[in-house]
């Protein structure tokens, strides 16, 4: 809310400085985006009387002028424009100035002859016509002959002035308006607050000789009202209106628009004039738009209307969109004689729905959308009329309508002193809280511990004990509230189990060395295809930010493979990065119910790393887990190179895939180097309590050392190979190491050579030779079962 | 024989003066006291002697003998401490070179701030505690005191998945959840992320973390608001920060208020961090509105509760000064190792 600190004091007696107002507003809760200082805008710039024009001798179009600038001595201006006559009053930069633009003027020469100034145009002062008459006229800008030469140009365009911005917050509607900012100072300030005068005089005549009214849907409309004026006197607005409505960033247009905009920046309420001519059939209707009916808008934009919209409409069309905007037409225009002022409550969804349907938002309808008052749409309208009276713009017509089914005027509610204190934590006497609320108009009396209150219309956000309690603090000052440690039974503190085990595993992920990532959650919708997925099931955003950001990731691979390769296109050479995140997993598309939310692990990296580098990650987290699942060779992940994934399943169910990326995928991911990634679905897996470790009596006897080199197809998995062996050595072997894998000219073509190292050991006795033996034959028998020999 | 008793005392001493390395000294051992050494082969001449000369011979032996035997120690003692000192010599190192690196990994900058955050709470007696991120209009405002036609939905700008489903805005769901399962006292905080629609620019990002507090009990005030946030401020930021607390809005409080904290950048004089003013926002707080409470089930008229949203990659970014919060989504390898 914009507003003018000159304005503002019109309503409340104001006795500090703009900032030390904004400083005691903001702790009452009205945040201050902006202090603008009009007058620093413009430094330096008067007004000056031309005394004397002689031609330039040495210049065709140059011209020296001679000013009276309310000094003893004129000043001397070379000037180009020839526009400028002696005793024209012109706005005159000295030397040393300012101008708005933000140009600075100093003195100099113009083909020899000394300039101490610049007299400027309306432009170079960033006026319009609408800021000061002949502002947008060719040349300089001439002033009315009644000023008086010297005058500051600050002071003739009102630029004495601070505009400063409030941030409303969205319960307080009623602070859409100069009256609503002027009601909190008053009470920071302990000012009385002056409202502005709603008396006017009526002509006689009868508003039913010009109209009827009727409402069709008083559940959006609870509240229309009206009145006519008669002879309508279009004229300029005085100088006071159109620079209270230049301040508050509003262009002023006509007396009579000037007005109904004036009321609504003062008192919160829209209003709208119709011109009595447009109406068809000399009728208003207030009711919902029919079924193709279009309506063109003022800003010449035309707008089909849907069934749920309610319009202002005439006996045959729609004239306005209610609370939104006029219709082209409707408006008053320079030979407007009869005018029907509207002042009415829409209600805020309607009207929010409404202006986002038809892309349009105007002062009128985000003040609708916030909420307004239903008492002031009366008051509003009355002080419309008393404005059209006491600046002459026409007549006013006896009679009103006023279509509504009842309201709540104001409200009570009871409340108590030492509730309030209770809440607060403070020991606020009741006198003070008693004094607070009625200087907030909230009137209040105490009896013993009990507070009466009486809830003006316009504070409709106080429902509640609490609702008066911050009334209280924002005005008692929430500096006096001073920490207190928390009362109460005490309570061990913690994280979830679930939550504990995956900010564990996190802290284990770092200490192998990886480095965490975040991603976000949503993905460009064809990233699935990239990676060869499906892009069914996919829940799509609605209202995306764009097609990077329209779907929620099934998987977090291809996240980790564009951080992969942004990392290895800004030349980082050995990553290994992880993701402790979710996928989310619809149910059935369209979205009915919400989907799951699976926690899922991504692993992935490039640089020095290999396959088993990853896949030593993915086991170190299974043993963190408590895990053991069973691994098996995969070849139908899309984007994972057939003959280097392999698949972790527990129970039948796959709980990690792992694998080097898909040349083909590492070229969609503009990847160039081997990379590897890893996906391990957590959610599977979390359920899963570590069991806690009961202590093995420490060997006391001797291991022994046996190794086997064998010799098999090349095709055999070295883990079958290391089952079989398991299988056959049974409970005493206690090790087994891979320690060699050889294919070349030593070997029959096809085959490969295999050693592996076994320890042995029994818990109960030194192992003799024979239990040896019997332990490594079985180990062989099993292993000649699935191909592999003894290297002989 | 007793001059010959002398010269091997002389010739060892002579000897043992220069022997250079202990594998000399060894064989010098066994040149004089070894079995075919010099003195074994003269005490063997004793026999030969007189039995008047025998004792005194014998004792002159023995005192050459011992006399030997004491220097070979000295000496085997002397040359073991000067090996053991060219050994050291030998063997140093340049301990100014680095040490062999370590595989270390680093947790997010975000993950970090908001492990300090929860060890916080957790020692105040806060349950740590998540939600779905996906939410209902329900959880994510009906129950919150924002109708659907409240002008507040117009604050958070809100992705939707479908007709009720909506990608949370803000963790306070997460109290709904709460408050609905548990019974007071209740004290939570519920880290997670959250999602608005707001462009990507240098302090604004669609997908970003929030915690959330929640405390339900008989008696709590707002002075165990403001107490309870300068534990975790003073965690934070030092001891030193100051906290301030200034009247604001939202639905699911009331009364609420911005919470400040003085500048960390400059203590509160004024910098360019804090735009000249001293303090910085840092989240939004009040007591819990009374119509979310018996939403829930909840007497407001027995207990009371605050709440509290903090914005976890503001706080990270002010915290480390970050200069742009679009680095915590890049996952630049050089800037995770920082942290």
């Amino acid at each position: 809310m914009k507003t003018s600190f000159n304005w503002l004091k019109q309503y409340v007696d104001i006795d500090i400085s703009p900032k030390e107002l904004c400083d005691k507003m903001v702790m009452a809760g009205f945040e201050v985006e902006e202090i603008t200082d009009l007058s620093e805008t413009m430094k330096n710039v008067v007004a000056g009387k031309i005394v004397d024009i002689k031609k330039h001798e040495d210049s065709d179009h140059l011209q020296i002028c001679m000013l009276d600038i309310g000094k003893e001595e004129n000043l001397q201006i070379v000037t180009g424009a020839d526009n400028i006559f002696v005793g024209a009053t012109v706005p005159v930069a000295l030397d040393n100035s300012l101008l708005p633009t933000g140009v600075k003027i100093k003195k100099g020469k113009l083909r020899g002859v000394d300039s101490f100034g610049m007299m400027c145009s309306g432009e170079e002062l960033l006026l319009k016509e609408s800021d000061y008459k002949g502002a947008e006229v060719h040349g300089i800008l001439i002033l009315d002959s009644s000023v008086a030469a010297g005058t500051d140009m600050r002071e003739i365009l009102n630029l004495f002035d601070y505009i400063i911005d409030f941030k409303i917050t969205a319960n307080r509607p009623d602070c859409s308006s100069i009256i609503g900012i002027a009601r909190e100072a008053a009470a920071v300030l302990n000012k009385p607050f002056k409202a502005p005068k709603i008396d006017f005089k009526e002509v006689g005549d009868n508003i039913k000789n010009y109209l009827t009214v009727e409402n069709q849907n008083y559940d959006i409309c609870p509240r229309y009202m009206g009145k006519v004026v008669k002879n309508i006197r279009i004229k300029e607005s005085p100088e006071w209106l159109k620079t209270v409505l230049k301040a508050s960033g509003m262009r002023p247009i006509n007396n009579i628009v000037d007005i109904t905009n004036f009321v609504m920046l003062e008192t919160g309420q829209p209003m709208h004039a119709f011109d009595l001519r447009e109406l068809e059939d000399n009728k208003i209707i207030v009711r919902n738009a029919k079924k193709g009916e279009k309506i063109v808008l003022l800003d010449e934009k035309e707008v089909e209307l849907k069934e749920n919209m309610l319009v202002i409409a005439d006996g045959v069309k729609p004239s306005c969109l209610a609370g939104v905007m006029g219709g082209m037409g409707s408006g008053i225009k320079p030979d407007t004689k009869e005018v029907f002022f509207e002042c009415a409550k829409f209600k805020r969804d309607s009207i929010r729905k409404t202006a986002k349907a038809v892309g349009v938002r105007t002062e009128s309808s985000a003040r609708y959308e916030k909420g307004t008052d239903i008492c002031n749409v009366e008051y509003a309208l009355k002080r419309a009329l008393h404005l059209i009276c006491s600046l002459d713009a026409g007549d006013v017509v006896c009679g009103a309508y006023d279509l509504n089914k009842g309201f709540v005027t104001e409200r009570k509610l009871d409340t108590s002193v030492s509730k309030i204190n209770a809440l607060l934590g403070l020991n606020i006497p009741g006198k003070k809280q008693e004094e607070i609320l009625n200087s907030l108009l909230i009137k209040t009396t105490l009896k013993g511990d009990t507070l009466h209150c009486i809830i003006p219309s316009f504070r409709d956000d106080i429902e509640f004990t609490a609702d008066i309690a911050e009334e209280v603090i924002r005005l008692y000052g929430c500096d006096h509230i001073e920490g207190t440690v928390l009362k109460g039974e005490q309570q061990q503190g913690k994280r979830l189990p679930k939550i504990e085990k995956r900010r564990a595993l996190k802290l284990h992920l770092a200490g192998i060395g990886l480095n965490e990532i975040y991603t976000y959650s949503f993905i460009p919708k064809k990233e699935a295809e990239k990676l060869g997925l499906s892009n069914k099931n996919l829940i799509e955003i609605l209202n995306p930010l764009g097609e990077e950001f329209s779907v929620m990731r099934t998987q977090l691979v291809s996240s980790m493979l564009n951080v992969l390769s942004t990392n290895m296109n800004k030349g980082n050479e050995n990553c290994a990065f992880f993701e402790l995140s979710k996928r989310f997993i619809a149910k059935e598309i369209p979205l009915k119910e919400q989907p799951q939310e699976l926690t899922t692990l991504c692993i992935g990296a490039f640089g020095e790393t290999d396959f088993y580098k990853i896949k030593g990650y993915v086991e170190s987290v299974f043993e963190f887990l408590g895990v053991n699942p069973e691994c098996v060779a995969c070849s139908n992940i899309p984007y994972l190179h057939p003959g280097r994934t392999a698949e972790f399943t527990l129970n039948g169910e796959r709980v990690a895939i792992l694998g080097e990326v898909h040349p083909k995928t590492m070229e969609s991911f503009s990847i160039n180097k081997r990379t590897f990634i890893a996906e391990i679905y957590l959610e599977n897996l979390e359920a899963l309590n570590k069991k806690l470790v009961i202590f093995k009596p420490l060997p006391k006897f001797p291991a022994v050392n046996r190794d086997l080199a064998l010799i098999c197809s090349e095709d055999l998995n070295i883990g079958d190979m290391e089952k079989a062996i398991k299988k056959g050595a049974g409970k005493l072997l206690e090790n087994l190491k891979l320690f060699d894998v050889y294919k070349g000219n030593q070997i029959e073509k096809g085959k490969k050579s295999v050693a592996f190292g076994l320890t042995l050991r029994s818990h109960e006795d030194t192992l003799t030779d024979e239990q040896i033996e019997q332990a490594i034959n079985k180990a062989l028998k099993e292993l000649e079962k699935i191909g592999a020999v003894l290297r002989s | 024989m007793k001059e010959k008793l002398e010269q091997i005392k002389k010739s060892s001493e002579e000897l043992l003066k220069n022997a250079g390395s202990l594998k000399e000294l060894e064989e010098l051992k066994v040149k004089f006291l070894g079995k075919k050494g010099e003195l074994t082969s003269i005490l063997k001449m004793m026999g030969g002697l007189s039995p008047e000369e025998r004792p005194k011979m014998g004792q002159l032996a023995n005192e050459v003998r011992s006399k030997i035997e004491e220097d070979f120690q000295n000496a085997f003692k002397d040359i073991k401490e000067k090996e053991l000192e060219l050994k050291l010599k030998a063997e140093k190192l340049d301990v100014t070179i680095k040490g062999t690196p370590v595989a270390k990994g680093h947790l997010h900058p975000l993950s970090q701030t908001l492990e300090n955050l929860e060890n916080i709470f957790i020692g105040l007696g806060f349950t740590v505690v998540e939600g779905p991120e996906v939410e209902t209009d329900h959880y994510n405002f009906e129950a919150l005191n924002v109708p659907k036609d409240h002008p507040a939905r117009d604050m958070q700008d809100t992705f939707y998945l479908g007709e009720n489903l909506l990608l949370r805005t803000q963790t306070s769901a997460a109290q709904i959840r709460t408050m609905e399962t548990l019974k007071p006292p209740i004290r939570i905080i519920c880290p997670g992320r959250v999602y608005r629609s707001d462009d990507v620019d240098a302090t604004h990002s669609p997908v970003f973390h929030q915690v959330e507090g929640l405390v339900v009990d008989k008696g709590i005030t707002m002075c165990d608001l403001k107490g309870t946030l300068e534990i975790m401020v003073h965690e934070i930021y030092g001891n030193d920060t100051k906290v301030k607390f200034r009247p604001s809005f939202f639905p699911f409080t009331e009364p609420s208020v911005e919470v400040d904290v003085s500048c960390p950048e400059c203590g509160g004089k004024g910098c360019r961090v804090c735009k000249g003013s001293g303090w910085i926002e840092i989240l939004g707080a009040g007591m819990v509105h009374p119509r979310v409470l018996k939403g829930c089930g909840i007497d407001p008229d027995v207990y009371s509760g605050f709440a509290f949203g903090i914005g976890l990659d503001r706080l990270t970014t002010t915290r480390h000064k970050i200069s742009d919060i679009r680095l915590l989504f890049e996952n630049d390898d050089r800037f995770l190792k920082q942290f």
